[in-house]
């Protein structure tokens, strides 16, 4: 891999990491459709991969530093009371019950899932099914907002009428958490999942992509740091590995600032249109091997 | 709900999960592995689950004021 191909991985990682539109099936597809020789599967290629998460998950961590101080005060300060007493110690317990089955998924099944489809052919497809769910997320959000005679008022009133993160209930983290291990299929956006995941459960968009990120940044992390000994191995091109992470945190730094401006009155159904096309588009190029 | 054995029953859980976690660093355990040898991913999960059973333990224990 050359310095130009590490740069645009990074960019494309970063950039696609955070909105609803799937990291790996981009990641999968689009050096596929640009004939470009490096395979995913090899080994050489994961260090780079564990850069790029640690990019990311270092730019999240920087948006929401002082929130992340809370949330480890507030768990530690539950968890040896025995009980709930603040926003943040009920968000800290929501984020723990989440990443558990995040957890236990990615550790069991993640290789297995990832190996299974990492075919470009299939994450051409699942980037199709990625964008109706986003799609059917929205249609059901409509439904609850004319239950609740929504329909007429501005969008950002309509958003007020919905739920902050730390309201969700601890049976709807751990679902949202679980979702996340869709993502292991190449095509499934993680956070696009989860962000679904916040919006069937009655979040406000904002802070349905807010706990999206939250919910992220501690396997993206885990997943990264755990894979470490990895950059040690030898022929690893470490200058243009690392300044893909830069630019990779860079990108996940400006997506995660746009995200959460534009779901203040914004929805998923743009993601959804451009996942559809952007799979059927792949599907027709790969068909003609264009 | 706070009952004492319930919280019991988490302790268990956790003492468990340890054992596990510990089986995994030795590379005694195997089980959902793909390779031979310690497995240190597996580990850290159960170590995490643990600790995570702990606290649930703390919640449901019924406290003496």
């Amino acid at each position: 891999m050359n310095l130009g191909q590490a740069l645009f991985m990074g960019l494309l990682q970063g950039a696609t990491e955070l909105f609803p539109v799937s990291s790996l099936g981009h990641a999968v597809l689009i050096p596929s459709l640009l004939h470009w020789s490096f395979k995913q599967s090899d080994p050489s290629f994961l260090p780079f991969l564990v850069l790029l998460h640690l990019g990311t998950a270092g730019a999240l961590l920087f948006i929401y530093r002082t929130e992340w101080v809370a949330i480890i005060r507030g768990f530690f300060a539950a968890a040896f009371r025995g009980r709930i007493e603040s926003p943040p110690e009920r968000l800290a317990m929501l984020l723990m019950v989440g990443t558990i089955p995040a957890a236990i998924l990615g550790v069991f099944l993640e290789t297995r899932i990832k190996s299974l489809f990492a075919s470009p052919y299939v994450a051409a497809g699942f980037l199709v099914v990625n964008g109706l769910l986003m799609l059917g997320f929205e249609q059901l959000r409509r439904h609850a907002e004319r239950r609740a005679a929504l329909e007429s008022k501005p969008r950002v009133e309509q958003e007020e009428n919905f739920a902050e993160a730390e309201r969700i209930t601890f049976r709807a983290a751990a679902l949202v958490g679980a979702c996340q291990a869709l993502a292991f299929v190449p095509g499934i956006s993680r956070s696009g999942v989860t962000i679904g995941g916040g919006l069937l459960a009655g979040l406000r968009h904002q802070e349905a992509a807010r706990f999206s990120f939250l919910l992220a940044t501690p396997v993206i992390l885990a997943a990264g740091v755990l894979e470490v000994p990895q950059l040690f191995s030898g022929g690893v091109p470490v200058g243009e590995y690392i300044a893909g992470a830069v630019l990779s945190g860079a990108a996940a730094y400006v997506s995660a600032r746009f995200l959460l401006r534009y779901f203040r009155s914004g929805r998923l159904d743009p993601y959804g249109w451009y996942c559809v096309a952007a799979g059927l588009v792949s599907l027709g190029l790969l068909a003609l091997h264009l | 709900m706070k009952s004492t054995p319930v919280a019991l029953g988490f302790v268990i859980l956790a003492v468990v999960f340890l054992v596990v976690a510990a089986l995994y660093a030795l590379g005694v355990l195997q089980i959902f592995a793909s390779t031979s040898g310690p497995h240190i991913k597996h580990a850290i999960l159960f170590a995490v689950l643990a600790v995570a059973s702990l606290i649930a333990a703390n919640f449901t224990r019924e406290k003496v004021v």
